[in-house]
């Protein structure tokens, strides 16, 4: 008994340690092969954030060292900062308008390409081309020229007598401007509607017909619920991607006139790197992130009201 | 989802780029140094090829006749100082100072860079820029000019030119409608009455002057009248005059009305130097803005039609005339004793002032002026006539201090809500006055 008990610890040891350690060289294996990845995440990304959670309780101007001032920035940012409030004010405004638009208007033009058409492939590669390059610097800087005040728009405007005006330098209508060029950028969008669109089983639309349903009762009966969580993953990303809005407010209109296009991206950008507040900027940074969490979260407990997932037999849960 | 995207996207560049240039800044460095003391024991004959071969960063700012000039200039330094060679950067002003914050952060500012007087006390006051004090300069830049620019009794730029503040009007097409053209030294009364008088005989899309929205004019009406400049003390002091500022914007409401200056959405879409969108050469005001240093880009636009007057003045002078445009070297620099030399060489050769001729202003070295002086065209001699005009009555050049700039920006946003009719000029002044007097008060608390 005793030599057993000795001799009992003696021999699982080395194969625990042996089981150990072979489980830990597989794992190394893995993360050596995602260490690439995993690098980058951690020291360009990871270490940033952690960076930028402890700058936000400093006062940081890029060329001296931070100084703490613990939830100054915070109680400044929410008491008596006026941009704050209007930049908040203007992106919610983007989201409100710019959202839906881009949704319906990529909806209604991926319902036309699903169509059996001859050549719909051109022109599924003529509607999407515009898209590869969107958002980007090119984009912007040809929707200025557009809606300038002497601008392709306005001239069009002319051949039927309407004298045109600044629309990009007017403050009621900048912003419709970003909201229409966000708008027309619905090309990955619509994909998605577009491979969303091609899972409804035709057997659905069959049936139908031999139920006599109309094509509207169709498209509301058969299409919106099957697209619900396609239409879902396009809305959550539409508002991250909305509240986050930077490219086109900075080279079209620079958050002006007056502010009117202010996005908070743009107000933080600002804060950050030209007014060489680094500390206050990060505290923005933080704020808009608990933002769009609480918006995705908003959207996520709404989401069991209207989507329909086919895997749950069609019962709401 | 591309924006999402484009944000986290743009971020990782900025780091992998600012990885990139940090890691080769790094080896260039060190290899440089090793090779540098290698070639000073075997080409020791030689005086010229002393040095290794150094790459010297550079950047500037300002418009595209400049950079050409500014690149043709380390064309004739290099083959003068084969050892020397330049990796330059050049851009738009403003695109130039959002850039230069994030280098001066992640330390990799250029060896040699371009400084403005606008912007030198932040530089120099946070510790990014070299004293330069030792450059030799006796008998080029007089010491007097120079004691006057130094700021806590140190060099920390050297003035390539002198500068100047005017305005550029459309002397064509003024003379063209019967106007009677500004003369040197006229008043703002005379200012305010030739945008009247030009009004009537202007065609009605045409307009005399522009409005006014940023503080630097309104600074100019300010310190002619006598009542000083606004941001005074290093930032420690603000002094904005309700008298003055009610009185002049009030003229421009009326102007509003009247429809001398332009409206405010075509306002805010002019851009200087930008053929279609600049208020002058897009025929759509008759005058501007302009510095000696800027004015030939104007010229360029129009070529033949523009003349100068200086700023309007009143009581106490109008307008400045001095050194704004500096060469600095970062304190971060690997290779400072070159980049002295060149900037040693860049104000005093002639051969350097005949390359960059007028394009920052008027050369500060008096020789290399009148060297250049027969061979002038006529958008140098258009800078070289508004120093002239604007040096006798000038005001010094009031900058805002360091940790001004957020307001800078406010004001301009609020001036411009009150062009736009959405707030009235008494609230525009009690949240300007409000928010300069905060940041005075915080930086004399320091």
């Amino acid at each position: 008994m005793k030599a057993e008990a000795v001799y009992k610890p003696a021999a699982t040891k080395p194969r625990l340690m042996k089981k150990l350690r072979g489980a830990n060289e597989n794992n190394l294996a893995g993360y050596l092969f995602i260490s690439p990845w995993l690098l980058g995440f951690l020291l360009l990304t990871a270490w940033p954030i952690i960076q930028s959670f402890y700058l936000s309780f400093t006062e940081y101007s890029l060329l001296e060292a931070p100084i703490w001032t613990g939830t100054d920035n915070y109680v400044n940012i929410f008491t008596n900062d006026n941009e704050f409030r209007t930049s908040l004010k203007v992106t919610f405004m983007f989201v409100l308008f710019s959202v839906p638009l881009k949704l319906f208007f990529s909806l209604m033009v991926a319902i036309l390409l699903n169509k059996n058409v001859k050549g719909m492939n051109l022109y599924r590669t003529a509607i999407y081309f515009p898209s590869l390059i969107g958002g980007s610097i090119a984009v912007s800087a040809l929707w200025r020229n557009m809606f300038n005040r002497n601008g392709y728009f306005n001239h069009v405007l002319e051949w039927f007598g309407i004298e045109g005006m600044g629309w990009i330098t007017n403050p009621h209508t900048s912003l419709g401007t970003l909201i229409l060029l966000n708008t027309w950028q619905f090309g990955s969008t619509m994909v998605i509607f577009l491979a969303g669109l091609k899972q409804i089983p035709n057997e659905l639309y069959e049936s139908a017909s031999v139920d006599g349903a109309s094509k509207v009762r169709k498209f509301f009966h058969i299409t919106l619920p099957m697209l619900s969580p396609v239409m879902f993953f396009n809305l959550v990303l539409g508002i991250i991607g909305s509240f986050q809005m930077f490219t086109s407010a900075f080279i079209i209109t620079q958050g002006g006139p007056i502010n009117s296009t202010y996005m908070y991206a743009l107000f933080l950008y600002d804060k950050a790197f030209k007014h060489y507040q680094m500390g206050y900027a990060s505290a923005l940074a933080w704020i808009l992130l608990v933002i769009v969490a609480l918006m995705t979260a908003i959207n996520f407990l709404v989401s069991r009201y209207w989507v329909f997932y086919e895997t749950d037999g069609g019962k709401s849960k | 989802m591309k924006q999402t995207k484009s944000l986290t996207k743009g971020f990782t560049v900025l780091m992998l780029a600012a990885m990139v240039a940090l890691t080769a800044c790094g080896s260039g460095g060190s290899d440089k140094e090793e090779s540098s003391t290698s070639s000073t024991s075997t080409d020791s004959g030689k005086s010229n090829s002393k040095a290794a071969a150094v790459k010297l960063k550079i950047m500037w700012q300002g418009s595209d006749i400049r950079h050409q000039a500014m690149l043709k200039t380390q064309e004739v330094y290099t083959s003068k100082n084969p050892s020397i060679t330049f990796s330059p950067e050049y851009m738009a002003w403003d695109d130039y100072w959002k850039k230069l914050p994030t280098l001066a952060a992640s330390h990799s500012m250029p060896d040699v860079l371009h400084m403005d007087g606008a912007y030198i006390q932040e530089y120099a006051t946070r510790g990014t820029l070299e004293d330069l004090s030792d450059i030799d300069l006796t008998g080029v830049i007089d010491d007097k000019v120079l004691e006057n620019l130094k700021i806590d009794g140190k060099l920390y730029g050297i003035p390539i030119s002198r500068n100047a503040q005017g305005i550029a009007f459309n002397k064509e097409a003024l003379t063209a409608a019967g106007i009677e053209l500004p003369k040197k030294d006229w008043t703002w009364d005379d200012y305010f009455n030739f945008a009247r008088n030009a009004r009537a005989k202007l065609p009605a899309d045409v307009y005399p002057i522009s409005d006014s929205d940023t503080w630097d004019f309104y600074q100019y009406y300010q310190t002619a009248n006598g009542k000083g400049p606004i941001i005074q003390e290093d930032g420690k002091k603000f002094n904005l005059d309700k008298e003055l500022f009610m009185k002049y914007y009030g003229i421009y409401a009326d102007f509003r009305k009247e429809k001398i200056v332009p409206p405010a959405d075509m306002v805010s879409a002019f851009k200087e130097n930008d053929p279609q969108a600049d208020p002058m050469a897009s025929g759509k005001v008759m005058t501007r803005g302009a510095t000696v240093g800027s004015v030939g880009a104007l010229e360029q636009l129009l070529p033949g039609k523009v003349d100068v007057v200086n700023i309007p003045v009143g009581p106490a002078g109008g307008g400045w005339a001095q050194p704004t445009i500096f060469l600095s070297v970062s304190t971060d620099s690997k290779h400072k004793e070159e980049a002295k030399a060149f900037i040693k060489w860049f104000v005093t050769e002639k051969e350097a002032g005949e390359t960059y001729g007028l394009n920052f202003g008027i050369p500060i070295y008096d020789e290399i002026y009148t060297a250049l002086e027969p061979t002038l065209q006529p958008k140098d001699k258009l800078g070289k006539a508004l120093y002239d005009t604007a040096l006798d009555k000038a005001l010094p050049f009031y900058p805002a201090a360091a940790g001004w700039t957020e307001w800078v920006d406010n004001y301009k946003k609020t001036m411009d809500a009150v062009m736009f009719g959405q707030k009235s000029i008494e609230a525009a002044y009690n949240e300007i006055s409000k928010a300069g007097n905060a940041i005075a008060e915080k930086q004399g608390g320091k």
